[in-house]
């Protein structure tokens, strides 16, 4: 598939999707920056991965649902991966407390598994602030509708489902199917 | 019990970085002086077989030097596979280097003063968080 064909996807793909899609930890000595937005909050994430194993990070989070900003300081730790010629899959548990509050804090579990074409993940999340406590549960898949290899131009068509314990609904991105 | 559970997750993020630094203050030359494993010398690892138009291309500006092939578990995504360049090109030996996606494989050049090793090669795949499965040397 040319340059320009490959071009053309990618930006379909960012013109209907609101994620930036990226790893919770980065090779070692490596950084990431993340940006994120959903119907409750949106968020700037940095995290450096001084090993393959965790990842340290800041996010600042903008809070729609509680009106509210803060700052929250994340620890990713990897628990288990599993590597084979064609797949990688991973199990994390991550944890963050908010500068703001010591009662503001999450902590949780997720896990990817992927191949070149196809990649999987979900996340369980237990989340207290000073207004309520709830649940986040996501799911994500993703096809990847070209090859590329090393050093190569790279998109991916994602679909992420989402629903924590207050609106108790499930919300899809970037398309409403369930 | 929610605190206890984030403090946990904080000492295991600690404790696991105490365990990589206290491995690498010691070191494991002479280890294997008095003799030689199968890997050392050339594990006839080519699960999928070498593209030798992909190899032509990759010496194709290398006079002399020794070629390594590794076979690599887990390099499914280009971000997988940035620290491994990073990580190689800090040796000085290291001439020249290939990432493959599509076979997973990754060649490496490396001057002839190098004592190329499988072992210490396995080490940086598994500290980058792939798995290398197989190895040949080819001396130019």
């Amino acid at each position: 598939m040319g340059i320009f064909n490959k071009i053309t996807i990618f930006l379909i793909i960012v013109l209907i999707s609101d994620t930036a899609i990226s790893r919770p930890i980065s090779w070692p000595g490596g950084s990431t920056f993340m940006y994120k937005s959903n119907s409750m909050i949106s968020s700037y994430f940095y995290h450096y991965s001084p090993s393959y194993k965790y990842s340290l990070g800041a996010e600042y989070i903008t809070d729609r649902y509680h009106n509210d900003q803060y700052i929250s300081l994340r620890s990713t730790y990897l628990i288990g991966r599993s590597n084979t010629k064609s797949s990688q899959g991973n199990m994390y548990l991550t944890g963050g407390i908010s500068t703001k509050s010591n009662d503001e804090y999450f902590y949780g579990i997720h896990g990817d598994w992927e191949t070149r074409r196809w990649f999987t993940s979900f996340s369980h999340l237990d989340k207290n602030t000073t207004n309520n406590d709830y649940t986040e549960n996501e799911f994500q898949v993703g096809f990847a509708p070209y090859l590329g290899d090393y050093g190569e131009l790279h998109a991916w068509m994602m679909l992420k489902t989402k629903k924590d314990t207050i609106d108790n609904n499930w919300e899809s991105y970037p398309f409403k199917i369930l | 019990m929610n605190k206890y559970f984030l403090l946990a997750l904080i000492v295991l993020t600690n404790i696991t970085y105490a365990m990589d630094n206290n491995h690498d203050s010691h070191n494991h030359e002479g280890h294997h002086d008095n003799h030689q494993h199968k890997s050392d010398s050339g594990v006839d690892g080519s699960l999928v077989p070498l593209d030798e138009k992909m190899y032509t291309s990759f010496i194709s500006n290398i006079n002399e030097g020794q070629i390594a092939i590794i076979d690599v578990n887990g390099m499914v995504c280009d971000f997988c596979a940035r620290g491994i360049e990073k990580t190689f090109y800090k040796d000085k030996m290291v001439k020249k280097i290939k990432v493959s996606l599509e076979s997973g494989k990754v060649l490496i050049a490396y001057s002839n003063d190098k004592k190329v090793s499988f072992e210490e090669i396995a080490n940086i795949f598994l500290n980058n968080g792939q798995t290398a499965v197989g190895f040949t040397l080819r001396k130019l």
